[in-house]
């Protein structure tokens, strides 16, 4: 899970791997804040799998690749 | 990162206790030890121990293998890695580029990420203010699909 310069960055590196994902820089913000934003919060709970999954789809990562087990 | 709902291995205790494991890893100036944290909430060691190994399981912090001691404390990296934050004139070092911005979101500050893009090997600076970056040509490449991310987290 890096930072490249730009997606030509990214499809050089990649090369013979297989899958992945891409997404902009500001999606990347955009999906910290709504994942780790509670991390220390004094009353943290654990999220379930559906809320989670609900974190990934309202940003629209929404296909296969981002399915939570 | 959290994939499943795995906190059913996870008591109300083990929940305070990874608070406070949380909550000193960012009010001390060194990683908190299992001896730390039990002193912090008033547990006796070997019960700390215990249950810093099932919130282990329950992928609520990461233990060094056959070790007592943090690994992540998850955006955090309780080892040095190529993704540093600095927040309010300190120093993190993250997991990876999501956990990055993660300890900005965690500590709710804007902070500056260093990184190294994997391809050409330059260091990439970003600038985050308003929880928003300040390079937005930047991209974010994740090489395993979310089913896979426990399988082997510290290669995630």
């Amino acid at each position: 899970m890096s930072l490249f310069r730009s997606e030509e960055h990214v499809d050089r590196w990649r090369s013979d791997r297989v899958g992945g994902a891409t997404v902009s820089v500001g999606l990347l913000c955009d999906l910290a804040h709504a994942w780790w934003g509670d991390r220390l919060d004094a009353a943290w709970r654990p999220r379930d799998r559906a809320q989670n999954q609900a974190i990934l789809d309202d940003l629209g990562l929404v296909d296969d690749f981002w399915r939570l087990p | 990162m959290a994939g499943r709902a795995y906190d059913a291995a996870m008591n109300d205790d083990d929940i305070r206790l990874r608070n406070a494991t949380y909550r000193l890893f960012v009010e001390m100036d060194r990683v908190p030890t299992v001896d730390d944290v039990a002193a912090a909430v008033g547990l006796q060691v070997d019960d700390a121990v215990l249950a810093w190994h099932r919130l282990a399981e329950a992928h609520a912090i990461v233990l060094e293998p056959g070790t007592d001691q943090l690994r992540m404390a998850n955006p955090f990296s309780a080892v040095p890695t190529s993704h540093r934050v600095r927040v309010a004139g300190r120093w993190w070092f993250a997991n990876c580029a999501w956990d990055a911005f993660g300890i900005c979101a965690a500590l709710h500050a804007d902070g500056r990420i260093e990184s190294t893009c994997p391809d050409c090997g330059e260091r990439i600076d970003v600038e985050v203010h308003d929880q928003q970056p300040d390079d937005p040509s930047l991209v974010f490449h994740c090489g395993v699909p979310a089913t896979s991310w426990w399988d082997d987290i510290v290669f995630t």
